[in-house]
């Protein structure tokens, strides 16, 4: 453990564990709704999407993520109108919308010089240059999103189960729908100092898939998951400081880790409980064979 | 407009970029048709990510590329169909965290390579513009193997998009259809990294494949229009880079020209499809079920 004491003693390394534990526990809260509601295809576009919005501000000279955040906002309310079209499916909606947005980050960026380090670290991030600035937004941005989470739960969780009956409730459904997209989107944001918009997708995954192996109440996986996600945090800081890889990536490696690993052993939807559970409930079943 | 459209092509390394470009737009826009009507662009974005580590490594351990990208397009579509097997977890939550702890692992291997951050941007944007002889054959080898077995299984692979259940209960075996088309897209990802990169390959799958849609009302004729419009966009984007990069002075990558370009013709479809419904005397109806938000249907 001395090792780990050691390579959190300077203070960069102290800002980034703080970073590492906000962000791993933001995602892992959030990310249980993204599963809930089945947006990781959602989210992974929306990383993408940001991108134009982050050029633009640097361009501008204004804050990075406002400019990421309300081109969010733009890309949320274009998928939406896409999605409704009659023949385009929304798998299909996203997938444009992420493409096109993206290009045109790099078109915006390819026209200025210094152009592959600004992108790799948009993509990838760059946790151990976290500014107390960057600290600050996370804490208060983390402080706001579990806010409205914690005021709205009841009806994100009936709106995730059971939209009609949501909706006969009298609630507003798509305020209800655009209000979380908000909420994964600055959540998404707020991540991409630490770990970059791809992998922030994996903060807000892995965690709560993990969690949801290890129980079948929602509240044991809103408790399990940002734990997860703030431990994945700390540990693949700790490895990437140790043997000096991308530490963004290794956060991300650490959480898969977990969740394979949950996917060997967790008790009942593990492949260890599955088993099990066949081997108790052997009765001879017709072979699922084809049909005629 | 020969301009344009020509004079640019008169160079030998714009001419290679060229045949490269519409190649890949044929292949990808055949194989995008069953992406689109399948509605597996998520799919296709993870593969395009996970090849990342085996190019890595193939790289480090100077193999060719083409094979570390297959091997891992290939060990892709096996654990997708393992993971996503455990009901608990669910098939686009097993996508994002395979596509995203391969990523990593590539990232984490290039992270202890010097060129880091150039090494990145070339996977994701590739270089066209330095393709070579035989990258061309590559592609070309890929592209008739690809279109030979979409060719063969096409009466298949199109009723299991419509009518699954009806596919089983005729007996074909679906899920080796769905390794197949896993595979297939997968061939088309390591077809087109090297040269044209991964965001560029999943713009060449689903935008054109998504336009045709909104056009045409038959497989066959999408699949036709698909393929035209990956190879006219590739070919305009391309040109237009070239333009505006030499002669006005503005540096405009040319992966992401092409993009832009296809994104541009999908959102002219998009403007003319309900005018020519209306044309015709159909009414834009409202069908379909009610849809959740995202990119997957909301169930339970």
């Amino acid at each position: 453990m001395s090792w780990l004491a050691e390579t959190f003693s300077g203070g960069f390394a102290q800002r980034a564990l703080l970073e590492a534990v906000m962000v791993g526990g933001l995602c892992g809260v959030v990310g249980v709704h993204v599963l809930l509601r089945r947006l990781p295809f959602f989210t992974m576009a929306l990383g993408h999407a940001t991108f134009p919005g982050v050029v633009l501000a640097a361009l501008l000279g204004v804050n990075l993520l406002l400019g990421a955040g309300l081109f969010g906002v733009l890309v949320v309310v274009l998928v939406a109108a896409l999605g409704a079209r009659e023949r385009v499916d929304d798998a299909s909606a996203v997938g444009v919308v992420l493409a096109g947005a993206f290009a045109l980050g790099v078109l915006l960026l390819s026209a200025q010089a210094g152009f592959a380090k600004d992108l790799t670290a948009y993509l990838v991030g760059s946790i151990v240059t976290v500014q107390p600035g960057d600290l600050a937004t996370t804490a208060a941005v983390g402080a706001a999103v579990l806010a409205v989470l914690a005021v709205l739960h009841k009806e994100l969780v009936l709106g995730a189960f059971d939209r009609p009956g949501l909706a006969a409730l009298g609630y507003p459904v798509l305020a209800l729908d655009v209000a979380l997209l908000l909420l994964v989107e600055v959540t998404l944001v707020a991540s991409i100092p630490a770990v970059g918009t791809i992998l922030a997708v994996a903060l807000l995954v892995a965690p709560a898939a993990t969690a949801r192996l290890w129980t079948d109440r929602l509240g044991a996986t809103l408790a399990l998951s940002p734990v997860l996600g703030a431990a994945s945090g700390v540990v693949g800081l700790a490895v990437s400081q140790h043997w000096r890889v991308a530490a963004g990536a290794t956060i991300v490696l650490v959480a898969t880790a977990f969740f394979a690993v949950s996917l060997v052993v967790a008790p009942r939807h593990g492949l260890a409980g599955q088993l099990r559970a066949r081997r108790r409930t052997a009765v001879p079943r017709p072979a699922p064979g084809r049909a005629t | 407009m020969t301009e344009l459209l020509v004079d640019p092509f008169r160079i030998p390394y714009m001419q290679r970029a060229l045949l490269e470009v519409v190649l890949l737009g044929v292949l990808a826009g055949a194989v995008g048709v069953f992406v689109v009507l399948r509605r597996l662009a998520f799919v296709a974005d993870a593969l395009t990510h996970t090849v990342f580590p085996g190019i890595v490594i193939a790289f480090l351990l100077d193999q060719s590329i083409l094979l570390g990208a297959l091997a891992f397009g290939l060990l892709t579509a096996v654990l997708l169909a393992g993971i996503g097997a455990n009901r608990r977890v669910g098939d686009d939550a097993a996508l994002a965290i395979l596509l995203t702890s391969f990523f990593s692992l590539g990232v984490v291997l290039v992270s202890r390579t010097r060129t880091f951050a150039s090494d990145l941007t070339v996977f994701l944007f590739g270089r066209v513009l330095t393709v070579d002889r035989a990258d061309l054959v590559q592609t070309l080898v890929l592209a008739v193997l690809v279109l030979a077995v979409l060719a063969a299984l096409r009466k298949e692979l199109v009723l299991r998009a419509f009518d699954p259940a009806g596919a089983t209960a005729m007996g074909y075996r679906t899920v080796a259809l769905d390794l197949v088309l896993n595979v297939l897209i997968a061939l088309v990802v390591v077809a087109a990294v090297k040269a044209v990169g991964t965001v560029l390959v999943i713009a060449l799958m689903v935008v054109p494949a998504a336009a045709a849609r909104l056009l045409a009302d038959r497989v066959t004729s999408m699949a036709a229009l698909s393929c035209l419009l990956g190879a006219a966009g590739g070919w305009l984007g391309l040109a237009v880079s070239y333009e505006v990069s030499v002669d006005r002075g503005v540096r405009l990558a040319p992966g992401a020209t092409i993009v832009v370009v296809l994104v541009a013709l999908f959102l002219i479809a998009a403007s003319v499809a309900p005018v020519r419904r209306l044309a015709r005397g159909r009414t834009p109806s409202s069908a379909g079920a009610p849809r959740g938000v995202g990119g997957q249907e909301v169930r339970r």
